[in-house]
Order: C-alpha cells, then structure tokens, then sequence
C-alpha cells in the first residue's frame, strides 16, 4: 500500500474532493465572524442551491452554466429570506444565542422536509451522468471533475480575499465582525452588512452545492450531513478565522483519507471524530499561525506609542 | 361428581365455540398493518411498496374480499426508524387490533419484534434481509429471503460458474453490509476462492479512493460491492476511473435503470442480483409494470421489493380465509397456526412461498448483468 502512486493518488483525490468543503466551510466561518452566528441553516441554503441548478439542468434542459447560476439564484434567494425574516427580526426581538443557534437547526429541518414533499427522497445529480472521464498524469488518476473544481474554489477564495481586503464593504464587513455597535457608531449600516454577509456565504455555498451535486448524489437530507465536516472545519480553523476553516478543511479531508494507508477502512469516521475531540481538547481556540501571533503582538504596541505621544 | 365435571366442561366447550362462532360472525372486516417508511429517506422505496400492497388490496376486495367481508389495510409510517416503527406498531395493535402486520426495514422489523411476540400478534417482515431475522421469535415470519440466498448464489455463482479466484467484497459499515459481506465472504471461500481484500467504507463517506486503492493494489479477479442505493453508482464511477476493470457484482438494490443512466459505460459489467421474476420471465409481471407506467407514469421504484408487498395481501388473505371458512376468530395465535397449516402460498407476482420451521423462505435468485448499455439476464441461481 505504501507505493508512491497510491500515496499521490490518494493525496489528489483528498485535495481534489476537499473543494467543496471548502468552500462549505470558508461560508459558514463568514457567518459565524460577521453576523455572529452558528448557522446551520446553511444546511438549507445548500438544498435550495442544489435543487435549483437540478431543476435548471435536468428539468428544464438549461446548460451547466445556466444551471450554476440558477443554483446561486435558488440560493441567493434563501439567504435572503432567512436574513430579512429571520435574523433580522429576531435580532430586533434581542433574540438569545441560543434561540438564534436552535432556529437555525428548524429551519434546516424545515427545508429538508419540504424539499422532500416536492422532489422526493430519491437522489439524483445535477448532470444525468455522473462519470466524468480521466486521465493519467504521471501515474494519478486525474478526473475531468477534479481540475475545474480545485481551479473554481481557488477562484472563489480569491475573490473573497479581494473582497474583504479591498472593497468598502467587504471593509464594513470586518468592522462589524470587530465590533457591530461601535461600527454602527461609525456609520456603517449594520444590517445591509449582515444581509451582504448572509448572500455571499449564499453564492459560496450554491458554487460547492454545484461541485458535490456534479458528482455525487444528493437528496434532501445530505446537506446537513455535509454541514458536520464544514463545522468541524471551523472549529479546528479557530472561530472568526476564515482562511483557518479553510485550511482546516483541507487538512481533515487529507487526513481522513490517507489514514487508509494506517488504519482500517470502517475507521476513517471514528479517525475523524477522534482527531476533532484531541484537537478541541488541546486547541479549544483553533489551530493559529505563528505569523498571526506576531501580528497580534505589533497591534498590542499601539495603545504605548499614543501614550508616548500625549506624554510629549 | 366426574359426569358432573364432564357436563360442565362440556358446556363451558359448547359456550366457547359458540363465542368463537360468534365473534367470526361479528367480524365485519379483516384487518392487517402495514408500518412502511412513508417519510425520511427511505419514502422513494415504502411509498411505491404501499402503493403496489394498496393495489392488491383493492383487487381482492373487488373480488369478494374475505368470504364477502372487505381487507383492510391499516397504513403507518416508520421511516425506517426503529424508534417510530416501534410507536406505529403498538398503535397498530392496541388501537387498531390487528392480527397481523406487515414492515420491512431490518433495523425496524429487529426493534418490533419484541411487540409481536409479546403480544402474540404475527409480524411479516417483506423487503428486510438481515440474516438474524429468522431468529427473532415465534411470531417474526420473512416472505423475503434473508441476505444469506441472494448473496451466497452471487458468491457461489462468481466463484464457480464465472470461475473466479479471488474475490474484493467493499461494504457499507452498517449492519446490513457487514451481515451480508461476511456471508460472501464465507460462500466464495467455501466455493474455492481466495477473498484478497475486504473493505468497509463510512456510512457519510463522500469519497472512496482509499478502500478502492487498497482493492486494486490486491488485484482481485471480481469486486462484490454491499452498499446503498445512494453511494453505489458513486463507487463504481471511482472504481472505472481508478482503472479497476474487473466485475462487479452486488444486490438488488442497484437493480435500476438509473445506474445505467449515471454511469454510461461505467455500468458495464456490474451484476446485480433480483429475488423475484423479472418482465421477461412472467406476463403478469409485465402486465403490473406497465400499470405502473400508466398510472404513475415511471416504473416502480425497487421493482422486485414492490412485488413482494404486491403479493403479501394475498397471503394474509388466504389465512384469514381459512380462518373464516372455520369460523376461527382472527387472533394473531390463530392466523400463525393457519398460516403454518397452509405453509405454501402461490402468489401471483413472486411465485410459490414456504414457509420453513426455521422461520426462513427459499426463493430462485435471478441475475442481471448490465450488457451494451442494458440490464440483461445472466443466469437463475437454485431454481
């Protein structure tokens, strides 16, 4: 088993597979730091993505594209809902955490079972073929799924990054994460930043809906199965940290993967569960780079440098 | 004194049939229960297994039902949870009386079993295939056979008629797929085989490149694949695109037009097994089928399960007939005895059943092979 072409094939096939939860984690991170909550709703909002590019393309007979846009439509608009009349109105009812927190897990349940009245409990896949060719690259495996997909994750953490570091709001969006009353003070609409918070985290997640739904089955109740290992992912990645659960993400899919090599199969779950457990034991914060906690340590030495300078 | 006891019990004899007598007189229908997932996951597969058990009973009804008086079928759901199936029972024997009930699901038909026994009241498992079912009591019959007949022809099929050597069985890691892995396991070992891997993968696993890497690196001869309708096409796509070429044998449940649809190319040579005749080997099969094309305007999703649940009525119907034409009060104690008594059925859409003393039926297993794009016969095991 330890042959370096099994070795490289599994390491691909984990990087490959790991897009979309990847893009399921860095989604629900964002809601997590910006509007403050545990949105297992997100499970809903994935269905809705996926069954509106499934209807786009197998119903309706739309191309691909049309269909990734349906799903980000289906999506955009669940998001929206849930924002504007649930979020919104619980946060003006000063609706507890954990009020929110339980909400969230109803409204996921909620989505699921009506979904299941309209399209029923067979799964299905957005295309009608689920096989995508391959071809061997120096002895691994590479499907004509994989390549599109690592290249479309890439792209949508790149236009995230862009977004938070450059844009106004994407500004907005950190200040709110930083702190929501003092940058309603400042003038920032707290409420416009949460529903675009709430609509991005949409568009990611219909992208990864898009990726998982082209090669594996979906039915109405596989999102909130996908959305453990996007939860686990922010936890390992450090709560508030986005690039965290996105690395996190990565790293357990390569994990659980590989310790094929070490362990018996049927132990893969138990493997991952087990490393959650050590890791939120040991790390209860999230894993944090070095490079961060020097960061952190400079932005600490501000407050002396004002205090020299009323000084003089 | 002794005249005088016998004049008694005889009286007491006399009154006792005479209320037996009565209370069939009384009997205005015949109930039975069906606890089928009607929700949840598993709704694709009890909601057309209702529709096709709903069908019959309107048919026997239309032709006189049971000496003239109507079958009624008492519908619950379970969604395959044992938790719920065990509610759907106790209501359906404490509320609706039933003699008799019908589910499937191994986790639920295991959970309710208890129940049945306790109550004395005739549980019929139709669709579950867990090999423990045959122990679960003096009330738990199967009209299904159990995983070991299915599974031990494909494997003694493999290893014999196909001639091959060494055997890769990749499973599911729930109870289903470890009761029914280990049964081919043992048959093709039993049969001269070597089995050079046996894999299981998570039950929410999304990938499954590591257990299919380790199967090719053993380079077995064929793959048996125990898994569910969901994941299944899934890991066949991952095997074709790994390279692995070999045949890959499983059970009904990937018995569909769907996977060929899914997996193109990818489909050929995977063989699926069906415990019950197929539109080519009876008309009236055929004739079912294309009531279901006419009627819900697809065919029935687990064609093979819906034909058990089709003839099951018609079994519970015979029993209660026996018991009428007797004037026997329709208890579960009495319908178990009948039903032993009659012991062969003949049933419309699944053929001749048995019923063994070791609560197990025997069936032909038929075995499909996907060839050019198409499901296609390839042989009848124990026929």
């Amino acid at each position: 088993m330890f042959d370096v072409a099994v070795v490289s094939q599994i390491l691909w096939t984990s990087f490959a597979t790991s897009s979309y939860f990847v893009l399921f984690a860095v989604a629900f991170a964002l809601v997590l730091k910006v509007n403050k909550v545990f949105n297992f709703a997100q499970a809903g909002v994935m269905t809705c993505g996926f069954y509106a590019a499934y209807v786009a393309v197998r119903l309706l007979e739309w191309s691909g594209f049309a269909g990734l846009l349906a799903g980000i439509a289906g999506a955009l608009l669940m998001s929206f809902i849930l924002e504007h009349f649930g979020f919104a109105v619980l946060r003006q009812r000063k609706a507890s955490p954990m009020f929110v927190f339980i909400f969230t897990l109803i409204v996921s349940q909620f989505i699921s079972y009506a979904i299941m009245l309209v399209f029923g409990t067979w799964p299905t896949t957005i295309f009608a073929s689920m096989f995508w060719p391959v071809t061997l690259v120096g002895g691994i495996a590479v499907s004509a799924w994989d390549v599109p997909a690592v290249a479309a994750t890439l792209a949508v953490l790149i236009a995230l990054w862009v977004f938070l570091r450059f844009t106004r709001y994407g500004q907005f969006m950190l200040a709110v994460a930083d702190n929501a009353d003092l940058a309603e003070l400042y003038g920032i609409q707290k409420n416009k930043v949460l529903m675009i918070s709430m609509l991005m985290a949409g568009v990611i997640v219909a992208i990864g809906m898009f990726l998982y739904g082209s090669r594996a089955q979906v039915q109405a109740a596989a999102a909130t199965e996908l959305m453990l290992f996007a939860v686990a992912s922010t936890i390992l990645g450090g709560i508030g940290n986005i690039w965290g659960a996105a690395v996190a993400a990565i790293i357990l899919g390569i994990v659980q993967n590989s310790s094929i090599l070490f362990i018996p199969s049927a132990w893969q779950g138990f493997l991952l569960y087990a490393f959650l457990f050590f890791a939120i034991v040991l790390f209860p914060r999230g894993f944090r780079l070095p490079e961060r906690a020097n960061k952190l340590k400079r932005t600490i030495r501000a407050p002396d440098a004002l205090v020299t300078k009323q000084e003089g | 004194m002794k005249a005088h006891w016998t004049l008694k019990s005889g009286a007491a004899l006399v009154l006792a049939t005479l209320l037996a007598g009565s209370a069939v007189a009384q009997q205005t229908s015949y109930k039975f229960g069906m606890a089928m997932p009607l929700t949840g996951g598993q709704a694709t597969y009890g909601n057309d297994q209702v529709k096709a058990a709903q069908w019959a009973v309107e048919e026997i009804n239309k032709k006189g039902g049971i000496n003239g008086k109507p079958l009624e079928m008492i519908v619950m759901d379970t969604q395959a949870d044992p938790q719920v199936g065990i509610q759907a029972v106790n209501r359906m024997i404490s509320v609706d009386k039933v003699a008799v009930f019908v589910t499937a699901w191994s986790g639920v038909v295991k959970a309710v079993a208890p129940i049945a026994n306790d109550n004395k009241v005739v549980e019929l498992s139709v669709g579950a295939n867990s090999p423990d079912i045959s122990q679960l009591g003096d009330y738990v019959y199967t009209t299904f056979p159990l995983a070991d007949v299915d599974i031990r022809a494909v494997a003694g099929y493999s290893a014999k008629e196909m001639g091959k050597k060494k055997a890769a069985v990749l499973f599911i890691n729930n109870e289903t797929g470890l009761g029914s892995a280990t049964v081919y396991r043992d048959t093709f070992k039993k049969a001269g085989g070597e089995v050079v891997a046996y894999e299981a993968y998570d039950q929410k696993a999304t990938d499954f490149t590591g257990p299919l890497l380790k199967i090719r690196a053993a380079n077995p001869d064929i793959i048996h694949l125990q898994g569910l309708v969901a994941e299944s096409p899934q890991v066949i796509a991952q095997a074709r695109q790994l390279g692995i070429t070999v045949p890959i044998t499983s059970y009904s449940g990937i018995y569909n037009q769907k996977l060929i649809e899914q997996l193109g190319a990818a489909a050929e040579n995977v063989i699926a097994t069906s415990l019950a005749p197929g539109v080519e080997d009876s008309p009236l099969v055929k004739d079912y089928v294309d009531r279901w094309v006419k009627e819900v305007g697809r065919a029935p999703n687990g064609l093979p399960y819906t034909q058990y649940l089709y003839d099951t009525p018609a079994l519970v119907a015979a029993v209660f007939t026996a018991l009428d034409k007797k004037g026997i009060a329709p208890t579960g104690e009495n319908f178990r005895k009948e039903m032993l008594a009659i012991k062969t059925f003949d049933l419309p859409l699944t053929g001749k059943v048995t019923f063994s003393e070791d609560h197990t039926v025997n069936k032909p297993v038929y075995l499909v092979e996907v060839k050019n794009g198409k499901w296609t016969k390839k042989a009848v095991v124990g026929q």
